[in-house]
């Protein structure tokens, strides 16, 4: 069981991580906590993307001395790069979101003066919107 | 140079798109005229593609050169370009729409706007296109993206709404993103023609259940499905009505388009239908979200809100035609994209439409609109007919599959829900149809109004630019019902999977 | 609220913990992710792509079309942030 749990210990982590991010995105009242669970919510699965990638004895995959192609290339020799090359996607695509959440939040904090849901839903109810 | 338009088709909104802030700088005016004019490539290269496998068959695109399961691949089917299709038409049209609505209410926001349009339009494109599962993530962001911002900038509220849809939006695309990663790990293959060659072997495995759960959940979380439709009416409602007369039609079709892919291409039906229970819990679910969207809808006073709640039901109807899963439940889902599509359009147009003459989107006060918006007017009411399912009018023969499917699948609830809803959109649109046409003045109405009594009510219908595109979706909402058995016989028997 | 995000944190959570079982062990040299596609990307992206780093290569070569898709995306973002917090000059700025 130990082992087990040992060898997969990755998943354990990356899931620990995304149920805090999807806790805090759903559960939470401030809306920056939303957006740092959004965050940690992306982070844990670029962990986990990231850790599909590694083989055990395996270094990056950058062939420095392969330049010319004339030795063979062991494959078990370099980790898997398509994971990496997909995490770069995914990172770039999670900082756009975090950019357009924050210009959102500009405007609502612009609008409400406050960034806390209960508060907004309030003045909303006040004013009859 | 026959294959060379599926890449065209995302090429050219693309790299347009990027001129659109290099044109506005230089001139403001000449981004509208710019976009219309770029619309019509994509159009005229989906058309020529749908052409192609039409004659040919099938073909699949590599860009850049690379074998398929290395390399990115288009993969084009009578499906994908079927939608393509329809994307690039109800894109067009609302393009053409947008120029009035813009002025009106945005006119310093022109030059983002337009780039977010063609981005969007891109976004669409791209998801539909596309033969890899992680590509469409890509895209799916950049659609979901751009139609974040082009919602924010709505009226009242809409900021709330925008954020609560970034959120609820994001945690969908995640689970899709967590989905491919557990595909992967699992197949070690991102190619959807790849993928659905290896996972048979696979269909007993834990992980790719998994997978197949997070994809069903993130797409019915784009595609708006009861209940995780909540970020929905509130941010198609205070959308601009350009935008919401984009995003209502198409986004959550393209989602309902792609959760078709992965559930019957990727996917075998054989998994999909047989070794989960996903079926009836999607056919449960749309039955909810049929009657919910419609109890909604009747309970609003707003027309666009009332409409959005009908975009929810909608959603319903192309679920339960995945759900009940046999040749004539799917034949009607698939047309229902297309028809949705119009309909919706032509709705969503026609209230832009009322709001910028009328200013105001109360059932309430259409008074004598028919007198005022003739047009308008008569093209809402031909969609109403066909939203409550009047035959010519589309909206019956794809209602008219959908019951089929459900009473060949034996499920008599889902055939009584799809009755029922077209009772619910009776009542609708007679509500709307009923204060237009045949309500009198109100006395106090009158009373304040004084003189207006014994005026004869001026005609003042919509201008020509938004006119023109009402007219077009209405003339389609019949068109396409007189030769819907044209299309059915000649591209969406081919796009239902063939083992059904 | 808590309840409802509660539940469905620990309903995707159980969803997850159950995948785990059949996932390959971690750093599995022979695990299908790292055995059906990628090995050909090391053997043969620096004498196709002429780069030494395969992340490289595959970023900019193979799936060139979703970097492509990617910088879109960073495009997509600063116009939608220019499309919301753009005001008039007269206003107080921004």
């Amino acid at each position: 069981m130990l082992d087990y749990v040992i060898s997969k210990y990755n998943f354990w982590i990356y899931i620990i991580l995304m149920m805090i991010g999807l806790y805090a995105m759903i559960g939470k009242k401030n809306l920056v906590k939303k957006l740092i669970g959004m965050n940690i919510f992306q982070s844990a699965i670029i962990l986990f993307y990231v850790s599909i990638g590694v083989k055990a004895g395996a270094t990056v995959p950058i062939l420095s001395g392969h330049g010319h192609g004339h030795e063979a290339i062991e494959v078990a020799n370099y980790i898997n790069p398509l994971p990496h090359v997909l995490m770069l996607t995914a990172i770039v695509v999670s900082i756009a979101t975090t950019g357009i959440a924050l210009a959102s939040l500009i405007l609502i904090y612009r609008k409400y003066n406050t960034l806390e849901e209960d508060e907004i839903l309030k003045i909303r109810k006040e004013t009859g919107a | 140079m026959a294959d060379q338009f599926a890449a065209l088709i995302i090429v050219v909104p693309l790299i347009a798109s990027l001129f659109v802030p290099v044109i506005g700088w230089w001139k403001k005016r000449l981004c509208y005229p710019w976009v219309v004019a770029v619309l019509v490539i994509p159009l005229i290269s989906s058309l020529s593609v749908l052409n192609t496998v039409m004659t040919t068959g099938k073909f699949s695109y590599r860009l850049g050169g690379w074998a398929p399961p290395w390399g990115i691949e288009y993969m084009l089917d009578h499906l994908s370009a079927f939608v393509l299709v329809i994307v690039s038409s109800i894109s067009l049209i609302v393009a053409i729409y947008s120029k009035k609505s813009i002025e009106d209410n945005l006119p310093e926001k022109t030059v983002p706007f337009y780039t977010l349009f063609l981005l969007l339009v891109t976004g669409l494109m791209g998801i539909v296109i596309t033969g890899d599962v992680f590509n469409l993530f890509v895209f799916l962001e950049i659609s979901a993206l751009s139609c974040y911002a082009l919602i924010a900038i709505g009226e009242e509220g809409a900021p709330m709404a925008t954020f609560n849809y970034i959120i609820i939006g994001t945690i969908g695309a995640c689970f899709y993103l967590l989905g491919i990663g557990y595909l992967y790990i699992a197949t070690g293959s991102l190619n959807m023609a790849d993928l659905a060659n290896i996972l048979p072997d696979l269909y007993h495995s834990k992980v790719i259940l998994v997978a197949f759960a997070f994809f069903t959940v993130g797409l019915a979380i784009k595609a708006g499905l009861f209940p995780l439709h909540t970020w929905l009416p509130d941010a198609y409602c205070t959308a601009p009505s350009a935008v919401s007369a984009l995003i209502a039609p198409l986004m959550t079709k393209v989602a309902a388009y792609v959760m078709i892919r992965l559930l019957f291409t990727v996917f075998q039906p054989n998994f999909s239908v047989n070794m989960v229970p996903v079926m009836p819990i999607l056919g449960w679910l749309s039955v909810m979200a049929i009657f919910w969207g419609g109890i909604k809808a009747l309970a609003q006073t707003d027309l666009k809100r009332m409409l959005v709640y009908v975009v929810v039901a909608e959603v319903g109807y192309i679920v339960i035609g995945v759900s009940v899963a046999n040749r004539m439940g799917l034949t009607g889902a698939i047309l229902h994209i297309m028809n949705d599509a119009v309909m919706m359009a032509c709705l969503f147009l026609v209230v832009g439409a009322i709001l910028y003459k009328t200013g105001t989107r109360e059932i309430q006060q259409l008074r004598h609109l028919n007198k005022k918006m003739p047009f308008t007017m008569a093209a809402f009411t031909i969609t109403a007919l066909s939203m409550v399912g009047i035959p010519p009018a589309c909206g019956f023969f794809s209602k008219w599959y959908l019951i089929l499917g459900t009473i060949e699948a034996g499920q008599w609830v889902w055939a009584a829900a799809l009755l029922c809803s077209s009772l619910i959109n009776a009542v609708l649109f007679f509500r709307v149809i009923e204060c237009a046409y045949l309500k009198p003045m109100e006395p106090a109405y009158a009373l304040n109004g004084g003189e207006t009594k014994h005026e004869e009510i001026q005609r003042d219908e919509a201008p020509l630019t938004m006119l023109v595109p009402i007219v077009i979706t209405a003339a389609g909402v019949i068109l396409l019902g007189i030769f819907s058995g044209k299309i059915i016989s000649s591209v969406i028997q081919f796009a239902v999977p063939a083992s059904f | 609220m808590k309840v409802i995000a509660l539940i469905a944190v620990i309903m995707t959570g159980a969803l997850l913990i159950y995948g785990v079982e059949d996932m390959p062990k971690w750093s599995d040299p022979n695990s299908p992710a790292s055995s059906h596609v990628s090995p050909q990307y090391i053997q043969e992206a620096t004498e196709k792509t002429a780069t030494p780093n395969i992340v490289t290569a595959v970023l900019a070569d193979y799936r060139s079309y979703d970097t492509m898709g990617e910088t879109v995306v960073v495009f997509t973002a600063a116009i939608g942030c220019i499309l919301m917090l753009r005001k008039k000059r007269n206003g107080e700025g921004g």
